[in-house]
């Protein structure tokens, strides 16, 4: 069969639809993800045995399982125990959610912990309140050593969201393989989704790059 | 006279007068329970002293300061201020007793430690507004006016990042200053800078020795403590070893770990 790239034309208007799909999940799971992480690193550190050892179970099972493993069980067997019906949507959304919430949360607790001690008796020396101290001074340095990381994630979560395909969501690799197999021309269309994906995580992955050398010398070292 | 000389020679039954500044009592500290850096220590220092403390690497003159500023705690003793406890040993790990007190002590550290998310404006004003309750507007009059003083005037909107650091310590003495301090601690505020950018550092410290300012200095340039200093601090083991005048203690070190000290420092020089 003859490779010919110029019959992807007519299909762009549906990837692109598909592209739509994956970046919306990938956006809305990684803004929910990223407020989910944020919560569970502050809860991490409270001084409950109980509320840190089940964020830490949480965190770590969610790190240590496969993403597709999460997606299936969520997707099949979460409604069975529950006894209620999720939508197909809902329950990727949710599953990703979770997974970036426990990546997340690592890259939180790591930046606040970077914070050097130094600071903490700075405060203790100006006479800051622990309060005043962690809204003015912890969590904005934190937050900005926790952006580069964070991006990382992100790019990450929107290579990995391909496997929301499995479970049926007509994201961009979803919509890409059923166009190959429909048309019996996967060298044209998978090599096709692999470059949108590309062309979108690439320049991520230097904005990275950038506020590490940038922003992040410049107010957070 | 000289005020200094006076404290000195001052007989041991006046100790209780000049104990009214700041007075540590059989102070006791150990880290860990086993590492003693203040062994039983006794210290007074009157509120025109400024006192400089020397003695060998590890010897505990950082933890001294710490200390005085409520960063680490105290095992045994008692540290009074203004004649009113300031720091006490009763649970075995006490910091501050009197936030009062506390808010008092201004301290300058070696690596700065300036906010780096925040202008120069920004570290000044951050403090009095609020611990002190102060409005912005007179919080960054005063900021001004004391960045002025500084020769940084130019530097409100810098970064951290974006200044040198006889820039960076300038701006945290002006920091601390923001809250009036009566007592300022300046544990080794040269030694991380460039030897040209001492200078402009130490003039800044002696801009407040002339203005009267307490202060305890840890250093380790003899030059500037005996410049400085109305009384040096010699300690060592945990322990002060011998105290007097810059001249004294510089000139005529009466004790042999005193003399061995100062031969190896000012060899080194
Ligand atoms: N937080 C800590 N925990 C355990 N040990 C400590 C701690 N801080 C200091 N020490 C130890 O206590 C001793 C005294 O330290 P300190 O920093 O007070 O000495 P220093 O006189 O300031 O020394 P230098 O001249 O090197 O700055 C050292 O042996 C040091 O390793
Ligand atoms: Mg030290």
């Amino acid at each position: 069969m003859e490779i010919d790239f110029s019959i992807i034309w007519p299909y762009m208007p549906v990837l692109m639809q598909g592209l739509w799909v994956t970046v919306a999940i990938t956006l809305g799971c990684a803004i929910a993800g990223s407020l989910l992480g944020f919560v569970v690193s502050l809860g991490r550190m409270v001084n409950n045995v109980l509320v840190s050892g089940a964020l830490k179970l949480y965190v770590e099972f969610f790190r240590g399982t496969p993403l597709l493993i999460q997606l299936f069980w969520i997707f099949f067997c979460f409604p069975v125990v529950l006894g209620i019906s999720i939508p197909p949507y809902v329950s990727v959304i949710i599953s990703l959610t979770l997974y970036m919430g426990a990546i997340t949360s690592e890259t939180f607790r790591g930046s606040l912990k970077s914070i050097e001690q130094e600071q903490h008796d700075a405060c203790t020396a100006l006479g800051l309140k622990h309060s005043t101290k962690v809204i003015y001074i912890i969590f904005p340095q934190a937050l900005l050593r926790a952006i580069p990381p964070l991006l990382s994630n992100i790019v990450s979560l929107f290579k990995e969201s391909a496997l929301i395909s499995s479970v049926g969501i007509a994201d961009l690799m979803f919509i890409g393989q059923n166009i190959s197999n429909s048309t019996a021309h996967p060298v044209e269309f998978l090599t096709t989704v692999a470059i949108i994906y590309f062309v979108v995580a690439f320049p991520l992955t230097r904005l990275v790059g950038y506020v590490e050398s940038r922003m992040l010398t410049r107010y957070a070292i | 006279m000289n005020t200094a000389e006076v404290v000195v020679n001052m007989p041991p039954a006046n100790a209780m007068e000049a104990g009214q500044f700041i007075q540590l009592d059989n102070v006791f500290k150990a880290y860990n329970n086993e590492l003693v850096v203040m062994d039983g220590m006794n210290l007074d220092m009157r509120a025109d002293d400024r006192l400089v403390i020397i003695g060998p690497s590890g010897s505990g003159k950082s933890s001294l300061l710490r200390v005085l500023m409520g960063l680490e705690g105290i095992q045994g003793g008692d540290i009074n201020f203004h004649g009113q406890p300031y720091i006490k040993s009763e649970n075995n790990d006490s910091k501050v007793v009197s936030d009062e007190l506390h808010s008092r002590v201004g301290m300058v550290f070696q690596h700065y430690t300036l906010f780096p998310h925040l202008t120069v404006m920004g570290n000044l004003i951050l403090a009095p507004m609020k611990v002190h309750g102060k409005d912005k507007q007179s919080c960054i009059a005063k900021g001004r006016e004391l960045l002025a003083r500084l020769g940084l005037e130019d530097k409100v909107d810098y970064y951290p990042s974006q200044l040198s650091g006889g820039q960076k310590q300038r701006v945290a003495i002006a920091r601390a200053l923001m809250l009036e301090p009566e007592l300022m601690l300046f544990d080794e505020v040269t030694s991380a800078l460039d030897p040209e950018m001492v200078t402009e550092v130490q003039n800044v410290m002696m801009q407040l020795a002339e203005q009267k300012m307490a202060m305890i200095i840890v250093t380790h340039d003899m030059h500037f403590a005996r410049e400085i200093a109305t009384r040096v601090v010699f300690c060592a083991g945990g322990k002060i070893v011998e105290q007097g005048t810059p001249d004294e203690v510089f000139g005529n070190p009466k004790e042999a770990r005193t003399r061995e000290f100062l031969d190896k420092v000012l060899h080194l020089n």
